[in-house]
C-alpha cells in the first residue's frame, strides 16, 4: 500500500540554514549539510530544500568550521545530494530549463517553481515535456487578505489574482506532478495546518498535495491526515526544535495507526 | 562592516542575522522574550512542573535528572531551580582544567550547598594539552575540548546511568537570537556538532602526525548514538524555556544564598565580573581569538545583553566595546607556558584565522578593521 | 564478492549520480562508464534510469556498446542490475508512446499501470511483496517499503513466474523485482530507499 509521506523543509537563506516566522522574520540555524546528515539519519520520506535567498550571496562568513563554506547554490546542492539517500525536492530561483537541468544533475530528483510559473505557466508544461511530470513540484503560497485566500507571489509580497483553488487546478492542466502548499499566515507559528484551505485544494485536484506551515506538535500532521486527503504532511522549524524529532514524529503516527512508514535509524557516515 | 542598529554586534557576530530594518536576531528574540507576559511564564511553569512530575513518577530508584554544571552562577542557579522541586539530582562537570581557585572552590562547594551527588570527570593533562595545541591549530580554538565535554560527557552518563531528563540552562545560541520563545528548543546534537564543535568530531583529531592523540583519549568525547539516546528516552531541557532568565538576578540569588564566590580580579576583556570562572580562558584568550577571528569580543556580547536588557545605553556599550575588545589577555603568557609554545608560533598562527570580510593590513602592515564607532 | 568493481552505465538517464552517492558509501571501486575496457574490467554492472521507455533505449542504443555489454552478461554471467527505466528496458516490449522494442533479456511486457482514479505517476514509498526467494532480497523485514516514481511497468500476467521475485500494489499488482539468473530488475529507486536500499545493493554487490 502507498504510504503518506512525512517531509522536512529545509529553507536556505544565503548559505545558512534558517527559521523562518510568516515569511517575514529569519533566524540563522546554520549549516544546511548537518541538518540534511541529520534528516537522514532518522530516516525522513523525502527532502524539501527551499532556497529563499533573495540575493546570490551565499556566505557562512566564517573559514574555521570542518564543513566547507560554500559560495554556489549548486556546490551546496551538491554537498546535500551526497548526505540524502531519499529523494529530494530543489527550489528557489530557477529560471530556465538549463537551471533545471543543472540541478537534476547534481542529484535533484524533483523541482520546485514557485514565482516562475505565475509569471510564465506555459514554462510548467515545458518543463513537463523535456523532463517529466513526476519531477516538477509547484509551489503555492497562500495568503489571507480581506478575508479571502490570496495566492502570493515573490517571497509571498506580492498579491496575485489567484485564488489557491484556482491556480491550483490550472498547473494541474498544465503538468505538474505535485503541489508544494504553504499557508503563510501559520508558517512558523506553531498553531496547526489551515486544514480548510488544504481540503480546499485536495478536493479540487487529483495530483498529490504536500500541505506545509503551521506544524507545531506531532498531533498536527495526524489531523491533517484525519481532515483532508493530503497525501504528504511537511514541517520546517519544528524539526529542527528537537533532536531525533523525525523519528519520533513518525513513531508517534505509525504507532497510532496511520499509513506511513516505521520510524528508523540510519547510520550516515 | 554593519552593525545592528541597536546593540553593537556587528554583522559577521557568529550565527547572527541582521534583518532590512538593520536590527539583528538577537535584539529581534530579546524583544519577544520581553514582550512575554506573566500569563506565559506561569504555563511554562505549569509544563515544567507536569514534566518534573512525570519523571517523579518513574525514576524510582535512581537519579531523577542530571544537571550538567561547571561550578559557575548558571550552575548553581539550574542546580537551585532543580533542587527546589525536590528533585534528586546528580550533578555531572567536565574539568577541563581551566578552573580559577574561586571556580574551584564554587564547584567542590556544590554538593555542600546541594542535597546532589556530584561526579567530576577531567581527561589526561597530557591529552588536554595537546588538545588545546591541536584545535587552536586546527580551528583556532584551544577551548574546543571544553565546549566538546560540556556537551558529550552528561549525555554518556545520562545513557550509562539510565537517566532521561537532563536539565541545561540558557537556551542555545540565545545570545545571537536563534530561537525565540515559542520555539521551544531541546539540546540537540546538531547544535553541539555545528556550533560548540564547528562541525569537528574526534575521529577528526586523531593520526595528527604533531600532536599524538588516539582512540582511547578521546572516549570521552564520542557522543552516543541515536539509538542510545532514544532507547534511555534521553531528553535535554533548558530552564531558560521555563524560567524568564535573567542573569544579574540569578547572580545576586546564588550569592546570597549559596555564598557563590565571583572572581576576585577584574577581567581584561569585559567589565563584567561574574562570567566564566570556570574557564579562565572562555574570557581571556579563548575570546581574544573571536577578536582575532570577527572583530569583536566578549564586551561586545556583554554589552549587548545589557543593552537589550535595558542596563545600559548604545553609547556606553560602544564605549565598552572601544575600551576592551582589543585587549591582548595577560592569561594568553599563562596559557603558552601551559602547553609550551612560543609566542611568535602563536602570532603566527592566530593571524591566519583572520577573517577578510572584517581585517585587512594597512601600508605598514598592521591588522586594522572598520570599528563601531567609527560609523557614526 | 570481497572487492566488487562497479561499472555503472551512463545513457544520460538522469539518476546515475544519486545511484554512484550511495554504491560509494558500499564501495569506493565504482565508476560512471560506458566505456566497453570498463564493462569488461567490472564485476557488476548498473543500469539505471528515469523516463519514458522509448526515449530510454534511443539513448541506450546510441551511448551504450551493447554488443559488449550482452557478452559480459550472458557470456560471462557477470551479475546486471536494471534500476526503474532500467528495468523496463529489459522487457520484450514497451507500449509508451506505441510498441518499442525491449532488449528481451527478460521476457516480458511494460505498459501503464492501470490505476483507476489513482492519480499517476505512482509517486512515494510503497511495499513489495515476495513471491520468490532471492540472493537479492535477503536479510528484509517481511514487506519492506521502497520509493516508486513511474507510470508503467512490467506487467505481472506478461511474464513466467519464475522470474518474479517481488511484486507491488497500486491499482494493480505489478512486478516490483524480477530476476533470471545474473539479471535483475528493480522498479523501485534502491538509490533513494535509504535502509532497504542499501541492503538490497549490499546483496547484489556480494554476488
Amino acid at each position: 500500500m502507498k504510504k503518506k509521506r512525512l517531509i522536512p523543509i529545509l529553507l536556505l537563506k544565503n548559505g545558512w540554514l534558517v527559521q523562518s516566522k510568516q515569511f517575514s522574520r529569519f533566524q540563522n540555524l546554520g549549516n544546511p549539510v548537518t541538518a540534511v546528515k541529520r534528516m537522514s539519519e532518522w530516516a525522513s520520506d523525502e527532502l524539501v530544500y527551499l532556497d529563499i535567498s533573495r540575493d546570490q550571496t551565499y556566505d557562512l562568513r566564517r573559514n574555521d568550521l570542518a564543513y566547507p563554506n560554500r559560495h554556489k547554490i549548486i556546490d551546496i546542492l551538491e554537498d546535500v545530494s551526497k548526505m540524502a539517500l531519499m529523494p529530494i525536492t530543489v527550489g528557489g530561483g530557477i529560471q530556465t530549463l538549463s537551471d533545471i537541468q543543472i540541478r537534476l544533475a547534481k542529484g535533484a530528483d524533483k523541482i520546485s517553481l514557485n514565482t516562475k510559473a505565475l509569471q510564465n505557466p506555459n514554462f510548467i508544461t515545458k518543463t513537463a515535456k523535456e523532463f517529466g511530470s513526476q519531477c516538477i513540484v509547484i509551489s503555492i503560497d497562500v495568503k489571507t487578505i480581506g478575508g479571502k485566500a490570496v495566492v502570493m507571489n515573490h517571497f509571498g509580497q506580492k498579491a496575485t489574482e489567484y485564488g489557491p483553488v484556482e491556480w491550483a487546478k490550472k498547473v494541474e492542466v498544465l503538468g505538474a506532478g505535485e503541489i508544494l502548499l504553504n499557508s503563510i499566515d501559520r508558517d512558523g507559528m506553531k498553531t496547526g495546518y489551515d486544514l480548510e484551505l488544504i481540503k480546499s485544494v485536495t478536493n479540487a485536484v487529483k495530483i498529490p498535495v504536500i500541505a506545509c506551515g503551521g506544524a507545531g506538535e506531532w498531533n498536527h500532521f495526524a489531523q491533517a491526515f484525519n481532515e483532508t486527503n493530503v497525501d504528504a504532511v511537511a514541517a520546517a522549524n519544528i524539526f529542527q526544535h528537537i533532536d531525533q524529532s523525525v523519528y519520533l514524529a513518525k513513531k508517534f503516527l505509525y504507532e497510532q495507526g496511520y499509513p506511513i512508514r516505521p520510524a528508523d535509524l540510519l547510520l550516515m557516515p | 562592516m554593519r552593525y545592528c542598529k541597536k546593540c553593537v554586534y556587528p554583522e559577521v557576530a557568529v550565527n547572527l542575522y541582521i534583518d532590512e530594518e538593520g536590527i539583528c536576531s538577537g535584539c529581534r528574540t530579546a524583544e519577544k522574550f520581553d514582550a512575554l507576559t506573566s500569563g506565559f511564564w506561569e504555563q511554562r511553569k505549569k509544563r515544567f512542573e507536569d514534566i518534573i512530575s512525570s519523571i517523579k513518577k518513574t525514576s524510582h530508584s535512581n537519579y531523577d535528572c542530571i544537571v550538567p554544571v561547571s561550578g559557575g552562577k548558571d550552575s548553581y542557579y539550574q542546580t537551585h531551580v532543580v533542587t527546589s522541586y525536590g528533585l534528586k539530582p546528580l550533578l555531572v562537570t567536565y574539568h577541563g582544567n581551566n578552573y580559577l581557585p574561586e571556580g574551584d572552590y564554587n564547584r567542590d562547594r556544590m554538593r555542600q550547598v546541594f542535597d546532589a551527588d556530584h561526579i567530576v570527570f577531567g581527561p589526561s593533562v597530557e591529552t588536554l594539552k595537546r588538545l588545546n595545541r591541536l584545535c587552536f591549530r586546527k580551528m583556532g580554538d584551544m577551548n574546543w575540548h571544553n565546549h566538546c565535554g560540556l556537551m558529550t560527557y552528561p549525555i554518556q552518563i545520562a545513557v550509562k546511568f539510565n537517566i532521561p531528563l537532563i536539565v541545561w540552562g540558557e537556551i542555545a545560541w540565545d545570545i545571537s537570537g536563534m530561537y525565540e520563545p515559542d520555539d521551544f528548543v531541546e539540546f540537540s546534537n546538531r547544535i553541539r556538532h555545528e556550533h560548540a564543535l564547528r562541525g569537528f568530531e574526534w575521529n577528526d583529531l586523531i593520526n595528527d602526525p604533531k600532536e599524538n592523540l588516539s582512540e582511547k583519549d578521546l572516549l570521552w568525547a564520542k557522543y552516543p548514538t541515536d539509538e542510545e539516546i532514544l532507547k534511555v528516552g534521553v531528553r535535554g531541557i533548558y530552564i531558560g524555556n521555563f524560567f524568564k532568565w535573567e542573569p544579574n538576578k540569578h547572580t545576586k540569588l546564588v550569592q546570597n544564598k549559596y555564598a557563590w564566590k565571583p572572581r576576585k580580579d577584574k577581567f581584561d576583556r569585559t567589565y563584567r565580573t561574574f562570567s566564566n570562572v570556570d574557564d579562565r580562558y572562555e574570557n581571556g584568550v579563548h575570546d581574544y581569538l573571536k577578536f582575532i577571528k570577527f572583530g569583536y569580543g566578549r564586551a561586545s556580547d556583554h554589552a549587548s545583553k545589557d543593552i537589550r536588557s535595558g542596563d545600559m545605553t548604545r553609547e556606553q556599550g560602544i564605549e565598552m566595546v572601544r575600551k576592551y575588545d582589543h585587549m591582548i589577555p595577560k592569561d594568553l603568557y599563562h596559557w603558552l607556558d601551559y602547553v609550551d609554545m612560543k609566542e611568535s608560533e602563536f602570532w603566527k598562527i592566530a593571524n591566519s584565522f583572520r577573517n577578510p570580510l572584517v581585517w585587512h593590513k594597512d601600508k605598514k602592515g598592521n591588522w586594522v578593521k572598520d570599528n563601531i564607532w567609527d560609523n557614526k | 564478492m570481497q572487492n566488487p568493481f562497479v561499472c555503472l552505465l551512463d545513457y544520460g538517464s538522469g539518476n546515475v549520480k544519486s545511484v554512484y552517492n550511495m554504491i560509494s558509501i558500499l564501495t569506493s571501486n565504482v565508476k560512471i562508464s560506458n566505456n566497453p575496457s570498463d564493462i569488461k574490467a567490472a564485476s557488476h554492472l548498473i543500469l539505471p534510469g528515469v523516463g519514458a521507455f522509448a526515449t530510454a533505449m534511443e539513448k541506450i542504443h546510441k551511448s551504450i556498446p551493447l554488443k559488449v555489454l550482452q557478452a559480459e552478461v550472458f557470456e560471462k554471467k557477470k551479475p546486471f542490475l536494471g534500476i526503474c527505466v532500467g528495468m523496463q528496458v529489459l522487457a520484450t516490449v514497451g507500449l509508451e508512446f506505441g510498441k518499442c522494442s525491449g532488449l528481451n533479456w527478460i521476457p516480458g511486457q511494460v505498459d501503464k499501470l492501470r490505476s483507476e482514479d489513482l492519480p499517476l505517476p505512482h509517486i512515494g514509498w510503497n511495499n513489495i511483496t515476495f513471491k520468490k526467494p532471492s540472493s537479492v532480497t535477503k536479510r528484509f523485514t517481511p514487506e519492506p517499503d521502497f520509493y516508486f516514481l513511474h507510470s508503467y511497468a512490467y506487467k505481472l500476467e506478461t511474464v513466467d513466474p519464475s522470474y518474479v521475485i517481488a511484486t507491488a500494489m497500486y491499482g494493480e499488482e505489478f512486478c516490483a523485482v524480477i530476476e533470471k539468473d545474473n539479471i535483475f530488475g528493480v522498479q523501485f529507486h534502491p538509490e533513494k530507499s535509504q535502509k532497504a536500499g542499501k541492503i538490497l545493493l549490499e546483496n547484489f554487490l556480494s554476488l
